[in-house]
Parts: structure tokens; sequence; C-alpha cells
């Protein structure tokens, strides 16, 4: 892949450097939070939601729009928000792991291990909601495990045969969450395919909860293991020689990836595309450097899957449709475009 | 320093390695030639740890090896292998810049002191016009001059090199070796190098160990150990060795029987 030609002396990331673009990347998530929390079925006056989102009382908004927009609407952009941090973070950490700009939760088998998970959890635990992120992450730690022990041939598992297993072990998962819903009646068929292809609509405050603590501890694990992953990145054998202690850091990146698709995938199922496209647009923007690239992703990819939602649930409105769809819409032509350039 | 003692390697049930010694001195470089599957590169990741040793030992300052963590001996032992996997863009400086992973804290960035050390090592290795280029731009005697560079940027004491000079033309072959016979020659640091290259090891190195089948043929000066005799047993082939007209390195030339 060609990427941005340096100009003068190419930036590599230094503190200030990656300060400076995270800075900014928080200001866009911050103006397309509240840009979303106005859209919608009910579009909501700016300047008065803009005066209640920060805090004060008597803006001018009537209390059904109150109502919108703290119990409805700002609940799911912060979900929308925390998928997106998840499944970007996730996807940049097992893009360095695994040496493969192509690996991702979904490609992995990782995303349909957690939806198995949280299947199971719907099945059997139904009426305990915490069960839904513990059995993802299961799900997510389980589809893992397989994946590297079916990869590990005599020279370790390289990345190509890291996605070989992952894509056997992602397409067998799909036909098993196929089969499970076929037993299942017409109407819940309906809504769990819906789930499947990525739904926001579900949002739970304790799923919210869950989603956004897991999104912190993930990232900040991630971001620790980054200049780690700077190393292996380029090998693990080189990573080894200069130091870093590899079968460490390979397992806290997955126990810690699973963290974040297990809670991502139990609240809103399949989201597809983040964890690919968002972390290469960072690396073309920005470089290669992880420590730059974890957080970055975490950023954009919350406003990248805020923006997929808000258009999701206002074209069709007052239909919806799900998130995943329009990631896809989105991510596979933009991803087209990225291999084209390379 | 750094000493193997009497080590040997098992790779499956076969011994890749069986019983060989070798203790580098500073200042030296030490080649190590043998035919394929001697276990001369067994040998060498065996010397940072990357491979375990399965009898024997292998001691770093006195101490075994096994009682270091891995950054402890990343700052003494640097490794310089085959390219590596460029699948990411990276800067040479960037990719310089990972030789200091061992001396900097878990999330820390960069100091100073890297920046210069990578800045010197890329003046050393006439690299510093390529500080901003990426990786995958460079020829191949460059890209191997920067994986030279990193592992000069660790300031260890002692160097392992496998085949470094393997995919190089005439001229960056030397290059390569007369940079790290540099950097042997001017202080403390010492240099063990798996080679094909008879004639690059008898012209650059101080000791040579021959090895075959794992085990450890005959080890001295080049010009003892370099002999047709030796050569012979361990390659079965017939060599004439003469002096370099120029260095008085032993020059070893292979006869081909003609059919």
């Amino acid at each position: 892949m060609s990427y941005a030609r340096p100009t003068v002396e190419r930036g590599r990331a230094t503190l200030r450097r990656t300060a400076l673009v995270c800075g900014v990347l928080l200001l866009l998530l911050s103006v397309v939070l509240i840009v979303a929390s106005v859209i919608g079925s009910q579009r909501l006056p700016l300047a008065a939601s803009l005066c209640a989102l920060t805090g004060k009382s008597n803006c001018g908004l009537s209390s059904e729009q109150q109502a919108i927009l703290f119990d409805i609407r700002l609940p799911r952009i912060l979900l929308a928000g925390a998928v997106g941090m998840c499944l970007a973070a996730a996807g940049a950490g097992y893009q360095a792991l695994l040496r493969n700009p192509l690996a991702e939760p979904y490609l992995l088998g990782v995303s349909n291990g957690a939806a198995v998970g949280t299947m199971t959890a719907l099945v059997f635990f139904g009426a305990h909601e915490w069960s839904r992120p513990v059995m993802a992450f299961a799900g997510a730690l389980a589809a893992t495990l397989v994946v590297y022990r079916l990869a590990r041939g005599r020279a370790g598992a390289t990345p190509e045969r890291l996605i070989l297993a992952g894509v056997i072990v992602t397409t067998f998962l799909s036909s098993a969450i196929v089969f499970i819903t076929t037993l299942m009646d017409a109407t819940r068929i309906r809504s769990f395919t819906f789930w499947l292809l990525g739904d926001l609509s579900g949002t739970t405050t304790s799923l919210l909860t869950v989603a956004l603590v897991a999104a912190a501890i993930g990232v900040i694990i991630l971001a620790l293991n980054a200049r780690s992953l700077n190393l292996m990145m380029l090998g693990e054998r080189d990573a080894f020689d200069l130091g870093v202690e590899v079968s460490r850091v390979r397992v806290t990146v997955f126990v810690a990836a699973s963290l974040l698709v297990g809670a991502s995938v139990a609240s809103s199922g399949s989201v597809g595309y983040v964890g690919l496209v968002v972390p290469h647009l960072v690396r073309l923007s920005f470089g290669s450097d992880n420590r730059l690239v974890i957080i970055a992703s975490a950023l954009a990819g919350a406003a990248f899957v805020i923006v997929a939602d808000t258009i999701a649930r206002s074209i069709i409105a007052p239909r919806e449709l799900p998130v995943g769809a329009i990631t896809a819409l989105i991510g596979a032509p933009l991803f087209i475009y990225l291999l084209r350039r390379g | 320093m750094l000493e193997a003692k009497n080590i040997t390697v098992n790779y499956g049930p076969r011994a890749a390695v069986a019983g060989v010694s070798l203790a580098p001195r500073p200042g030296e470089v030490i080649a190590i030639i043998g035919p394929n599957g001697a276990g001369k590169s067994t040998f060498l990741r065996a010397l940072n740890g990357a491979l375990p040793v399965s009898h024997g030992e292998v001691l770093l300052d006195g101490n075994p090896l096994s009682s270091f963590a891995r950054r402890a001996i990343a700052r003494r032992i640097a490794v310089v292998a085959q390219e590596s996997d460029l699948r990411f863009p990276v800067t040479v400086m960037e990719f310089v810049l990972g030789g200091r992973h061992a001396w900097t804290t878990t999330w820390g960035w960069e100091t100073e002191r890297d920046v210069e050390v990578a800045r010197a090592v890329l003046r050393e290795t006439e690299l510093e016009d390529f500080a901003a280029r990426f990786m995958n731009e460079l020829s191949g005697g460059e890209r191997q001059r920067a994986v030279l560079a990193r592992a000069l940027a660790t300031e260890a004491s002692v160097f392992l090199l496998d085949e470094p000079t393997a995919n190089l033309d005439l001229a960056h072959q030397a290059t390569m070796l007369r940079l790290v016979r540099a950097r042997c020659d001017d202080g403390s640091v010492a240099a063990v190098v798996v080679t094909h290259d008879v004639n690059l090891a008898a012209e650059f190195a101080d000791r040579v160990l021959l090895m075959k089948k794992g085990r450890a043929i005959a080890s001295g000066p080049p010009s003892e150990v370099l002999t047709p005799e030796l050569l012979r047993k361990v390659f079965d082939l017939e060599v004439l060795v003469d002096a370099h007209p120029i260095s008085g390195a032993p020059r070893i030339t292979p006869v081909h029987e003609r059919p």
C-alpha cells in the first residue's frame, strides 16, 4: 500500500503529536455527538439541546424533548460511541499483533464467537442481563483460542494461517447461529436477524455501562501494550530479540480485544467493517505507531459508528435500518478505495 | 560477557546442536561456518535465549541467561537477522528507534538520548539521508544496513548476526562486515557472525568455528581452521587454500571436478 508521502521530515509519533491528533479527534467526536443528538425522527432545536447537554436547566426544551434527548437519544449515541471505540481499537490491536492489515474481529471469528455466547445467554439465562456480556466475552475468548490453536503449525501461527483459521471458524459459527435462529419462532427470528446485523435500539442502562467500562479498560490495556505492538508488527522474532515478552503481550492483547468485542457484540450485535476500515484510515493519515493508532482509532471509531447509527435511525424514519448495514455500505466501498490506492 | 558452555539444543527428538561451546571476547569477531543443517543458526538463537537449551548453559556476565528478564538480555545482546516483516509502513527512523525499546519504560516516549543514539547509528551506517523514507522504499542492501543500525542502537555489547550478507551484492557485503568490524575494533563489543561466505569470514573474523551436524569440528584463527583438510571434512568438497595477495588472509577456492 502506498501511504502518505513524507513532506520534509516524516513526523514520527511523539507525545506532542499524539496528543494533538487525539485532541482534534476528541473535538470531532464531541461535534458528532452533539449533531447526532439533535437529528432523528424528531428534530430537536440545536441551541436549546446544546444548553441542556452542558447540564443547565431551563433551556427551553419541552419535557417531551428532554425525554427524547436524555432517555432515548443520548444513551443510544453513547452506546454507539462505545461500540465504535471497542471495535476500532480491537481491530487496530489485531492488525498489529497478527501483522495483517485484514485482521478484524469478524474475520477472525471473534465477533461470531461473541454472538454465539450472547445467544446462549439469551436462551438459557434470559432473565439475567449481565449474563450477555459475560457469555459474549467467554464466546469471544473461546473463538480466539480455537482459531489460534488451529493456526499453530510448525512455524508458529503465521498471519496467513490465522486468517485462514479465522475464516473457517467464523463461517462455522455463522451456520451455528443460523441454525439456532431457525429454532426460534417467527417474531423472534426477525428481531434476532436485525440484532445480528448490528442493532443499537435495544440500549439499556446496564448494557451501556458495561460497554463504556469495557471500552475504557480494553483501550487502556491495548494502549499500554502499544510500544510492544510496534515491534511485534515487524515480526515476533524481531520483537523477542529487542526485548518484548512476546507470549505475555499476545495473551494480553487477545484477552483485551475479546473484552472489547464481547462488550460490543453483547450490546449491539455484529457491527462489521469498523475494525477494518477505521484503523486503516488512521494509519494512512498518521502513520503506523500504535501509541497513536490505538487511541486515535478508538476516537475515530466512536465518531464513525455514531454517524452510521444516526443515518440508520433517521434515513427511513420512523423505521430503522440496522447500523451494521450502514457501516458495511460505507465501509466496503471505502475499503475497496483503500485497496486500490496500494 | 556471553559464554555458551557445552550446549545442546533439541529440535524435537534430535539434537540440532550437540555440546558446542563458545565465549566471544570483547573486540572479537567470530564467524560460524558450516553446511546447511549444521545447526549454526540454531546455536545462534540459543545464545540470546530465543531457543531453550536442553543441556549445558548459556551465561551472561557470569549468570545463567534464564535469570535475566527479556529487556535485560536485549540491552546486552543484539541480533541482526534476515529482513523483517514490512507489511506496515514504517520509516527508517521509527525502525531504528525500535532498537531503544529495551531502554525505555512501558508507555514511555523516546527521549532526546534515544533519538541521538538513533541519529548516530544512522550516520555510522550511512543512512542519515534515509531517515524519513519508508523501509520498503529502500533497496535490499540499504534495508540490511537499517537492520544493523537498529541492532547498533541497542548499545549491546554482543552482536549475533545470522547471515547478514545473504541477498546482498558484493559491495554491500563488504560494507556490512566492515561496519561490524569497525564497531568491534572501537570498543568492548564482540560479534558472532553466521555466514556461508567462507572468504568473507577469512577476511573479517578473528576466530572461526566450524560446525557440522550440530557439532563443533574446529575452532581457532582462520589460518588454522580454514585448511583444505578441515574444509573437506565439513563440506565434502575439495578446496584450494592460498593467501589473498593483498590482505594475506586465507583465500578458499573450491576445486570442481570436471566430468
